[in-house]
C-alpha cells in the first residue's frame, strides 16, 4: 500500500489571537479599530443606529431607498462626479442593513482610506436628496425587489416572518421591505428618515494597519457636522410559540423544486443560552455535517443542501430551516426534517457531534477572521451588542467548554417542533394532496 | 503600492512522482490554507459524458480507502476548518483552511483521496451524489429566472466539439447515464500526482510542508499517459452574429452580449480585463453612465461586464443589462450594442482608465487578503503557467494597459459579426 493508513494527530496548538482593539472618542463620535500589521487593504464601516427596526410600520424598505439615494449627488458634487471620485480610489460605497444597524463601508488600499472615508461621510451626511432623484431611486428599488421576488425564496421568507411575528409589527415584515411597500414611499419619508437617523455621529469601525492610519483624522472626517446623541433602544420582545404546527402553501406553478422555510420564534441575542443554543443549532443544521444535511441530502438525495440555525438581533430571534427540494419529494422531506428537529429536541446531542460543532465554531474564529472585511464585521458585532474587546477570545473559551448537558438542555428549551410554521413555496397543484396526507399540520393556502 | 502583486515568499519543489508543491509562509494568523488544483475540468469530457468532472468532485467527499464515508467533512469541520471544491471548464480545485495545528490532517485527507478513492467508490455513493448534483442543477439553473443563461451562451460562443461548448453542470441525460466504471477510470486517468499542484499558504514553513508532502503523497504512483483535452485555442469565426431569443417566465427583458476574447494569462486578456472594468464595473462605468443613468433604459443594479477567466481557449467577455419597465428588449439590446461598439471608436479617457485600474487593484488585494485566496491564486499559476511566481505579474500587467490597447482589442474581438446576443423576453399574460 502506498498510502499512510493512520490518521495523523494534532500538532502543537497555536495561541488564539484576535487583533488588538483600539477605541477612541473623536469629534463627538466613537472609533473602534483593529490593528492588522502589514495588511495592504483597509476597511472602514460607518455604523448608524438606523436599522430596519427603526423604520415605521408600513415604510419597509425606507433605509434601502435612502442608501441608494446617498449616491445621487452630494452638497459638493453630482452623482457622476461622486461615482468617479469614489471609484477612482478603487472602492464603491457598500451599504448594509440589518435589524439593529445601518452600515456604509469602503474598502481600499490602506493609503487611500482617509480620502475614502471623507467621501463616505460626504454622501452620508450631505446627500442632495433631490425629489426627482429620490423618486427615481425608489422606483428602481421597487423594480429591483420585483426582480428579486421573482426568484424562489423571498415570498416564502415573508410568509414565515409574518406568521411568526405578525404583520402588525415592523419585525413581522421583510427586513428589506417588499415591492409594494417600497413603491408606496414618498420623498418626505426619505428626507425625514435621513434627518432623524443619518446625522447622528454613530461609530466608525476601522480594520487595517494602524501604523499607517490616523484614527483621529478618520473620526474627524466621519463625524464632521454631526449632532444629536444616541437614542434609547427598545427592550427585547417576548414572542410565545404558536399552539399547533401548520403548513402554509405559497403557489409557484411550474416550479421544479419546492422551497422550504420552517421556523418558530427564539430568544434575542443577549439571552444567557446564546452559546449552547448556537451549538445545538450547529449540530442540527448549521454545518455540512449537521443532522439535517446528512439526512436530507446525503442519505435521501432530496436536495442540494439544507441549513438550519438560530439567529438573533437585539430585540428578537428565530429558529429557521431553509432548503429547496425536488417537487416530488416535498412531503417526505418535510416529514424527515420535522422528525429530525423533534428528535434533537427530545434526545439532545451526542458528545461525538458536539465535539465537531464546538471545534468548528471555535476554529472558525481563527480561520474566517482574516480579511479586513471579516475583522470589521467582527468589530461591528462588538459595537452593536455592547461586547468587550476580548469578546472573541472569551467566546472561543465558552464554545470549547460547552458540554452535552448544557447543549441538550438548550435544544430541549429552545426547539419547538410542535409549534413550527412550515412554509412551502412550490407547485401547489402537484404537492397539496401529499402535504395534507402527511399529517404534519393544517394546510392553508397563502392568498396573494 | 508594491510593484509586485505578490509580496510574500514562494518556495516550490517537485516530488519524484511529479506532484508540484508550492509553499508561501505567512505567520500573521494561526491558520493554514491547503489547496489542490487538478488539471482536469469539463473541457476533458467527451460527448455523452457532460457533467462528469463536476459529479466526480462530489464523489471526492464521500470517503476513500482510509477515510470512511462522511468522515472527510467531519474531520475538517471538527478541527475548526472550512472546506470546499469547485469545478469549471479548465480545472477542479479542492481546498480547506484549518487552524495550523491541523495541517498534517488536511494533507493526509487529500493524499488519501488522491491515491485511494477507487476502492471506496460504490454504486450507492454514485447514485446518491448523482441525485445531489441533479438537485444542484434544478436549484441553480432551472428554478430561477435567467438561470440557464450560461448554459445557452456557451454553445453559441463555441462550436460543437470545442472543449468549452458544453457547461460544466452537464445535461440531465448524461448524468442519468453515468456509470461506476467510467468514474473509476476517470480517477485513474486524472487524479494522479503529476496532474496536480499542492499549495500551502500560511502558518507553516516550506521545509515542514515539503517533508509532509513527501510523507503522505510521495508514494502515490505517477501516470505517464494522461489523456489531453481537445485543443480549443483557435475558434473559427462563423462570420455572422449569433442571436437567440428566449420567451419565458422572467420578470423583465434581459440582454446578454458575449464575445470570445483571448485566453486568460495572455496580454490580450489583460487588456480585456481592464476593458471589462471600464465598460461594466461600478456606477462610473460606461454601461451604467449610458444605460442606467443617461438614457435610463436599464435597471441600475443589473448592468455589468466581466471576463470569465478561462485559460485554454479565447475566454468569454459577458455584458449584460435588464430593461426598465416599458423598455423593450430590442431597445435595450441596441443600447448595449452601441456602448460595446464605442469601445473601438470613442477613446477611453485617463479618468476612465484610472478608475478601472483602481477597482482592479482593490479586487486583487482583496483576493490576496486571505491565505485561502493566495493559495488558490498560486495553484492556478503553477497549474496553468508552470510557475506560481507569475501571479505577481498580473496586477502590474493590468496597471500597464493603455487606452490605445483597449481600442485595438475592442476593434479586434468585439466586432458585430463575432457577437453573441442572448435575449430573454417575458411571456405575455403572466
Amino acid at each position: 500500500m502506498t498510502l499512510i493508513a493512520t490518521r495523523p494527530g494534532t500538532g502543537a496548538a497555536r495561541p488564539y489571537r484576535f487583533p488588538t482593539v483600539v477605541r477612541r472618542e473623536v469629534a463627538g463620535g466613537r472609533v473602534v479599530a483593529a490593528h492588522l500589521p502589514g495588511q495592504n487593504l483597509a476597511v472602514a464601516v460607518l455604523l448608524l443606529d438606523a436599522g430596519a427596526g427603526r423604520e415605521p410600520v408600513g415604510k419597509e424598505g425606507l433605509a434601502g431607498v435612502l442608501a441608494k439615494a446617498l449616491e445621487e449627488g452630494t452638497a459638493q458634487r453630482d452623482a457622476t462626479a461622486f461615482a468617479l471620485a469614489v471609484e477612482g480610489l478603487g472602492t464603491e460605497l457598500v451599504t448594509g442593513l440589518d435589524w439593529d444597524s445601518f452600515q456604509v463601508s469602503v474598502q481600499v488600499p490602506v493609503d487611500r482610506l482617509g480620502a475614502a472615508v471623507e467621501l463616505l461621510a460626504e454622501a452620508v451626511r450631505t446627500p442632495r436628496l433631490e425629489p426627482d432623484d429620490v423618486r427615481r431611486v425608489r422606483d428602481d428599488e421597487a423594480n429591483a425587489l420585483r426582480m428579486d421576488w421573482a426568484n424562489p425564496g423571498p415570498r416564502a421568507d415573508a410568509v414565515l416572518r409574518a406568521d411568526l411575528f405578525g404583520r402588525d409589527n415592523r419585525w413581522g415584515r421583510p427586513m428589506h421591505g417588499d415591492p409594494e411597500s417600497v413603491a408606496a414611499l414618498d420623498v418626505e419619508d426619505v428626507t425625514i428618515f435621513h434627518s432623524e437617523w443619518f446625522i447622528r455621529p454613530g461609530t466608525l469601525v476601522v480594520a487595517g494597519d494602524l501604523d499607517r492610519l490616523d484614527l483621529a483624522a478618520l473620526g474627524a472626517a466621519a463625524f464632521a457636522g454631526t449632532g444629536g446623541g444616541p437614542v434609547d433602544r427598545d427592550a427585547p420582545i417576548e414572542v410565545p410559540p404558536r399552539a399547533g404546527r401548520r403548513i402554509i402553501l405559497v403557489d409557484r406553478p411550474g416550479s421544479v423544486q419546492s422551497t422550504l422555510r420552517l421556523g418558530h420564534p427564539s430568544p434575542h441575542r443577549a439571552h444567557p443560552d446564546h452559546v449552547p443554543m448556537t451549538l445545538a443549532g450547529t449540530v442540527l443544521g448549521g454545518a455540512f455535517t449537521s443532522r439535517l444535511n446528512h439526512l436530507i441530502r446525503e442519505v435521501h438525495g432530496y436536495t442540494y443542501g439544507i441549513r438550519g440555525d438560530f439567529a438573533s438581533s437585539r430585540r428578537f430571534g428565530r429558529f429557521a430551516v431553509a432548503s429547496g427540494v425536488q417537487t416530488a419529494v416535498t412531503a417526505p422531506a418535510l416529514v424527515e426534517a420535522v422528525g429530525e428537529i423533534t428528535r434533537t429536541q427530545l434526545t439532545g446531542v451526542t458528545e461525538d457531534e458536539l465535539a465537531v460543532a464546538r471545534s468548528w465554531r471555535a476554529g472558525q474564529l481563527s480561520v474566517e477572521l482574516q480579511s479586513p472585511r471579516a475583522i470589521a464585521s467582527a468589530l461591528t458585532t462588538l459595537v452593536v451588542h455592547d461586547l468587550p474587546d476580548d469578546y472573541h477570545a472569551r467566546l472561543r473559551e465558552s464554545l470549547l467548554a460547552a458540554d452535552v448537558a448544557q447543549v441538550s438542555a438548550a435544544a430541549a428549551a429552545h426547539l419547538h417542533p410542535e409549534s413550527l410554521t412550515l412554509v412551502v413555496e412550490g407547485d401547489a397543484a402537484l404537492i397539496r394532496d401529499d402535504l395534507v396526507a402527511a399529517g404534519l399540520g393544517e394546510v392553508t393556502d397563502q392568498s396573494e | 503600492m508594491p510593484d509586485s502583486g505578490y509580496p510574500w515568499p514562494i518556495e516550490t519543489t517537485r516530488l519524484d512522482n511529479g506532484l508540484r508543491v508550492v509553499v508561501s509562509e505567512d505567520r500573521t494568523a494561526p491558520a493554514v490554507a491547503v489547496n489542490l488544483w487538478y488539471d482536469v475540468g469539463s473541457r476533458h469530457e467527451p460527448a455523452g459524458q457532460t457533467g462528469f468532472a463536476h459529479l466526480f468532485e462530489h464523489l471526492m467527499f464521500e470517503g476513500s480507502i482510509n477515510v470512511a464515508k462522511t468522515e472527510h467533512m467531519k474531520l475538517i469541520q471538527g478541527s475548526g476548518g472550512s472546506l470546499n471544491a469547485t469545478t469549471n471548464p479548465d480545472r477542479t480545485n479542492y481546498f480547506e483552511t484549518v487552524p495550523a495545528e491541523h495541517l498534517e490532517l488536511a494533507l493526509w485527507l487529500e493524499a488519501d483521496r488522491m491515491g485511494g478513492l477507487v476502492p471506496a467508490l460504490t454504486q450507492e455513493t454514485l447514485d446518491n451524489q448523482r441525485d445531489v448534483v441533479k438537485n444542484e442543477r434544478r436549484q441553480r439553473y432551472e428554478n430561477v429566472p435567467y438561470g440557464d443563461a450560461w448554459l445557452r451562451l456557451l454553445p453559441l460562443l463555441y462550436p460543437p466539439g470545442h472543449p468549452y461548448h458544453h457547461a460544466t453542470i452537464g445535461s440531465m441525460a448524461d448524468l442519468n447515464a453515468a456509470d461506476l466504471a467510467t468514474f473509476q477510470e476517470f480517477h485513474a486517468e486524472y487524479y494522479v500526482p503529476n496532474n496536480a499542484v499542492l499549495t500551502v499558504v500560511g502558518d507553516a514553513s516550506a521545509a515542514e510542508v515539503f517533508a509532509l508532502a513527501d510523507k503522505y503523497f510521495g508514494a502515490i504512483p505517477a501516470r505517464a499517459d494522461i489523456p489531453a483535452a481537445p485543443d480549443g485555442r483557435s475558434v473559427a469565426a462563423t462570420g455572422r452574429a449569433a442571436v437567440e431569443t428566449v420567451t419565458t417566465d422572467v420578470p423583465a427583458p434581459r440582454v446578454y452580449v458575449a464575445h470570445r476574447t483571448h485566453p486568460f494569462g495572455t496580454p490580450g486578456y489583460d487588456v480585456t480585463t481592464v476593458l471589462a472594468a471600464v465598460l461594466g464595473s461600478g456606477r462610473g462605468s460606461r454601461l451604467y453612465q449610458r444605460l442606467a443613468d443617461g438614457e435610463r433604459i436599464a435597471q441600475p443594479d443589473t448592468v455589468g461586464a466581466y471576463g470569465v477567466d478561462l485559460a485554454h481557449a479565447p475566454a468569454p467577455l459577458i455584458v449584460t443589462a435588464t430593461a426598465r419597465p416599458g423598455v423593450t428588449a430590442e431597445r435595450l439590446a441596441a443600447g448595449v450594442a452601441e456602448v460595446v461598439d464605442e469601445l473601438a471608436t470613442v477613446p477611453v479617457t485617463h479618468a476612465e482608465l484610472d478608475r478601472a485600474k483602481a477597482l482592479l487593484s482593490t479586487a486583487w488585494w482583496r483576493q490576496m487578503s486571505t491565505v485561502d485566496g493566495r493559495a488558490d491564486t498560486l495553484g492556478r499559476y503553477a497549474t496553468q503557467f508552470g510557475d506560481p511566481a507569475k501571479a505577481a505579474e498580473r496586477l502590474p500587467a493590468w496597471l500597464a494597459v493603455t487606452a490605445e490597447q483597449i481600442a485595438e482589442t475592442a476593434a479586434e474581438v468585439l466586432g458585430a459579426v463575432d457577437r453573441v446576443t442572448l435575449t430573454y423576453v417575458p411571456e405575455e399574460g403572466l
